[in-house]
């Protein structure tokens, strides 16, 4: 029973702080993703659990051991390097057994493990090659394997599916699933990739400049989105600066150019809120809770089974994205449109600096 | 186990770790005990005057036209005169007291071997002609290092007799008088010839490296011919062979065999390395401040200048960071002026800066050398290698020191190279790299005599093995292999610190990370991937132990019993006629070592052997 605790990890760099003080649970048996932007700390806090580095202050715990400076070889949290760190002087086998070696396991179920390991990512019959003479995607797999085959106690995975083509990750992203499933381990695993975050992960912690946004599963990211930030960051969206004139309890009105939309849940402070509305939620077609926007066609993308309709409204640009109807071929620019979205699907967040 | 800050700051390793602890100490403090302290030992007498703190010494060569006569310079760099009945051109040089006399031989021999490396690199990296591979090998033969006997043959190459009369004088008549070349003018001959071989790694290297794409630029912009190569091509190629050029400025200070071979002429002497040296010989003038003050003016010019090569350099570099996989090299086809000054300029200026090496070997296997050639082929000199006793022994002897040098060596630049390129956040990181390559800008002389000093007077080794004045016990072996560790230590470091960097962290931090701890990391990851780099730096420190000269001839020269071979060789070519011989079959000994050394690198470790650069 593994699960994983950060509290209030703080990390600097010759003065530059990576972490700004990180907590998250990491429950047993959970595919657990850090989701942000390059350079936000994710690899920082993976290497912090991996105990190759040591945080400034803060605790990490496995369980209810306590684990902050524990060296990073006695801790059985297993990191799966970006650059898979593969030995070019052993081969696929000799790096896959090396974490058994070291527990000096007899000769046979070394032999047997390592077997099992290389059955489990799909690579037997390579055991006698060398890291060079292997893919991209199979040194990959070479290192999973070599992080498997000691049996973490929880598995780290870093980036670990940036350096290969878009078929082969999205194959390789179902394997991980399928073993971590099959294992029943715990992983972390780190992504700048949103969407790769939404396929793989049963939580998502999503960082920002050294700091976690927001904790929760892929839907509660995507739909309820916390902060700005947030919901900006998880794939293509609208964010409209609007200002709060009229509040009614948890309803309010907000107002944006000369447009005013009303009835909005809204239980924030500041009055700069920013309005985030998903481009599928905007429909042409008015339905029962909706307010409507009146403007102008900008752009039309056509993308196969949807189309997107860029509209101008004052100044403000917003993307509808909408099945490709017959009714959506016949817009042309510079047409009038009307935008309708309903009321709850528009998410008011306070505006971040 | 708790973090602790000192170990951060000073090790880099927020928990205390023996392995790195050592890797930083063991290195920090052997460097310290047999670099630091005895320089700083015997420089503290520099400033003593009558017990109390003064600029006596230093008023005392400075104020004295022996030492420093910018004005009024002795002698003439040339003069008419008789040699055997016939009219020469005896060239000598002026003499503008020991400390002048020796930058100005450091400074032309810095632009020569400039002029020389810069342009065989040049067309050795540019220019694809018939023979050019000859001429690869034959560039190979300057660099195998044979103290004392390649000047001897230069002397005679130079002599109105010699070569060089023989070929310019009496058979292609460019002369209008036979030349003479001696005194100070032939030592900066005899080091341009011996040293220039660095200049020309250090700039084929840099003419190498340089990213085609911008001299196609430049190209496709409008620039031609020498246009190009000054506007561009030498600019970036010029960090590379400034290195080289103050690595052989360095070398030219400290350099013994010219002065010593060239001393018939008075004005040879008049250098700081060879006063420091006959004091030091001398005896009676053992622990002079005033010679422990010209050693630190020396000591001084000496790191001035390394210096400022590694700042420059390590701004350059940083400037000109070009990323980029491999490239193919532009090579181009000589035009036809090119090729003639190819093969009527640069192949001659090749054959003769390789005739040191070929005469020691004519040397070796001939009785005597009094004319143009060697004459009475005998076998003798080289048999004498392994059957007569003395020369059979300095060969063990020199054997023993080197390889017992080498692991030290090896211990050192490993935990060194690991702790300084792995853990660079540490306080003592760069400490330490500076300490492990500032041994290049340490005169050898300055480091026999201090080790003279410190070891006849500081308490630990008063009285053991290692002190010179205790004439019973004295064992100069221990004395050189601390010297050859020290001085030699660049070589190897150098060579396994660019193994380590380009080992990626993360393999051994997988290592570790899979339960390894960091010595089991260290050995069964690291090592195995370095191992080339070792080997390589091993056998180049051990090539350079064999032939090391300074402390040799000093502190090894102080029981014939115990003399490496260097002492030896100087001894022979100071003693009777005919020693001399016997001296270059010593010198084909080191030669067959260093190829062999060579071919074994290149075997083993498929890489190009190198000298060592400043970067
Ligand atoms: N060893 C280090 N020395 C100095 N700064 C560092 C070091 N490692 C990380 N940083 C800094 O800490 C911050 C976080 O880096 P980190 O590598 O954790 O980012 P990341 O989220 O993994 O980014 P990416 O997606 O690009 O891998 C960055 O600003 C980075 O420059
Ligand atoms: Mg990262």
């Amino acid at each position: 029973m593994v699960d994983v605790k950060l509290e209030n990890i703080v990390k600097t760099f010759d003065g530059t702080t990576a972490l700004k003080g990180i907590s998250l649970h990491i429950k047993h048996r959970e595919l657990f993703t850090l989701l942000g932007p390059s350079g936000c700390g994710k690899s920082t806090t993976l290497r912090i659990i991996a105990g190759l580095d040591y945080p400034d202050s803060g605790h990490i715990y496995f369980g209810d051991e306590e684990v902050t400076y524990l060296p990073s070889y006695q801790r059985g949290a297993v990191l799966v390097f970006q650059n898979y760190a593969l030995w070019p002087h052993m081969t696929v086998f000799d790096n896959v057994a090396y974490g058994l070696k070291l527990k000096k396991l007899p000769k046979e179920e070394i032999r047997r493990k390592v077997e099992w390991a290389l059955e489990l990512v799909k690579l037997k019959g390579f055991e006698n090659r060398y890291p060079t003479q292997l893919s991209g995607g199979q040194q990959q797999r070479v290192a999973i394997a070599r992080a498997l085959v000691v049996e973490p106690k929880v598995l780290l995975l870093d980036e670990p599916l940036s350096n290969l083509d878009a078929k082969l990750r999205l194959e390789m992203r179902s394997e991980i699933r399928r073993i971590q499933r099959e294992l029943g381990i715990t992983v972390i695993y780190v992504t700048h990739d949103q969407e790769e975050a939404m396929a793989i992960s049963d939580r998502i912690a999503v960082m920002n400049v050294g700091t976690v946004e927001q904790v929760g599963t892929p839907k509660e990211i995507y739909e309820s989105p916390r902060t700005e930030f947030v919901a900006s960051f998880m794939g293509k969206t609208n964010v409209i600066p609007a200002k709060v004139v009229d509040r009614q309890g948890d309803r309010v009105t907000v107002e944006f150019e000369s447009f005013r939309l009303d009835g909005l849940h809204y239980s924030g402070d500041s009055d700069k809120v920013v309005l985030v509305i998903r481009p599928e939620r905007i429909k042409l077609k008015p339905g029962e809770n909706t307010v409507s926007l009146e403007g102008k066609v900008d752009l039309i993308e056509y993308y196969g089974f949807f189309t997107e309709v860029v509209g101008i409204f004052g100044e403000t640009r917003l993307i509808a994205r909408t099945i490709s109807d017959r009714e959506v071929a016949n817009l042309r620019p510079t047409q009038p449109v009307t935008f309708y979205i309903d009321r709850d699907d528009i998410i008011v967040l306070p505006k971040q600096l | 186990m708790r973090v602790s800050k000192w170990s951060e700051r000073f090790f880099g390793t927020p928990l205390p770790d023996p392995v790195v602890m050592v890797s930083f100490l063991f290195p920090l403090l052997y460097l310290i005990a047999f670099l630091v302290i005895p320089v700083i030992v015997m420089l503290g007498t520099a400033f003593k005057y009558n017990g109390h703190l003064s600029l006596y010494w230093f008023k005392s060569i400075f104020g004295s036209s022996y030492y420093f006569n910018p004005l009024h310079p002795q002698g003439s760099f040339v003069t008419l005169t008789t040699y055997n009945g016939q009219e020469v051109y005896y060239f000598s040089g002026l003499d503008f007291g020991v400390v002048l006399n020796s930058i100005i031989v450091s400074i032309s021999v810095m632009i020569l071997t400039t002029i020389l490396g810069t342009t065989f690199a040049f067309i050795m990296a540019r220019y694809d002609f018939p023979g050019k591979n000859i001429m690869r090998i034959l560039l190979f033969i300057p660099l195998l290092v044979t103290p004392f006997v390649n000047v001897v043959v230069v002397q005679k190459m130079f002599l109105p007799n010699g070569l060089i009369n023989w070929i310019f004088y009496q058979h292609l008549h460019i002369l209008p008088k036979p030349i003479w070349i001696d005194g100070l003018v032939g030592v900066v001959i005899a080091q341009t010839i011996t040293y220039y071989p660095i200049v020309y790694l250090n700039a084929y290297a840099s003419f190498i490296n340089i990213d085609p794409s911008l001299e196609e630029q430049a190209e496709n912009l409008g620039s031609r011919g020498f246009h190009l190569f000054r506007t561009v091509t030498f600019p970036l190629a010029l960090p590379g062979i400034a290195a080289g050029a103050v690595l052989v400025g360095i070398f030219s200070l400290e350099d013994l065999a010219a002065p010593i071979v060239f001393q018939g002429s008075a004005i040879a002497k008049k250098l700081m390395s060879y006063q420091i040296y006959s004091s030091f010989v001398s005896g009676f003038a053992i622990g002079n401040p005033q010679m422990a003050a010209l050693a630190l003016v020396m000591l001084t010019i000496a790191l001035i200048m390394f210096l400022a090569i590694r700042w420059y350099v390590g701004m350059k570099q940083y400037a000109m960071l070009s990323k980029g996989g491999r490239w193919k090299p532009r090579v181009a086809k000589p035009k036809w002026w090119q090729a003639l000054l190819i093969a009527f300029v640069a192949v001659p200026m090749l054959l003769i800066t390789i005739f040191p090496q070929i005469g020691v070997i004519l040397l070796a296997f001939s009785k005597s050398w009094y004319g143009t050639w060697p004459t009475g082929f005998t076998l003798d000199n080289m048999k004498a290698l392994i059957t007569q006793p003395d020369v059979e022994r300095v060969i063990l002897n020199s054997l023993l020191y080197s390889s017992v040098a080498i692991v030290i060596i090896i211990l050192l630049s490993l935990t060194a190279s690991y702790a300084s390129g792995r853990f660079k956040k540490a306080k003592l990181a760069p400490v330490l790299d500076s300490l492990a390559t500032i041994p290049i800008a340490v005169p050898g002389i300055v480091i026999a005599m201090s080790y003279f000093f410190f070891f006849s007077t500081v308490p630990p080794f008063k009285g053991t093995i290692l002190d010179p004045t205790n004439l019973i016990q004295f064992f100069p072996g221990a004395a050189l292999i601390l010297a050859y560790s020290i001085r030699r230590l660049p070589f190897a470091a150098r060579s396994i610190a660019a193994g380590i960097q380009q080992v990626h962290v993360s393999l051994e931090e997988a290592a570790m990370n899979l339960g390894a701890g960091r010595w089991k990391a260290l050995t069964s990851i690291l090592l195995p991937l370095i191992s080339l780099n070792l080997l390589g730096g091993a056998m180049l420190s051990f090539v350079y132990c064999m032939s090391e000269t300074s402390v040799g001839i000093t502190l090894g020269s102080i029981n014939s019993t115990w003399y490496p071979i260097t002492a030896k060789m100087r001894e022979l070519i100071m003693s009777a006629v005919g020693s001399a011989n016997l001296a270059a079959a010593l010198g084909v000994f080191l030669m067959l070592v260093q190829i062999t050394a060579i071919v074994l690198a290149n075997v083993i470790t498929k890489q190009r052997y190198s000298f060592i650069g400043l970067t």
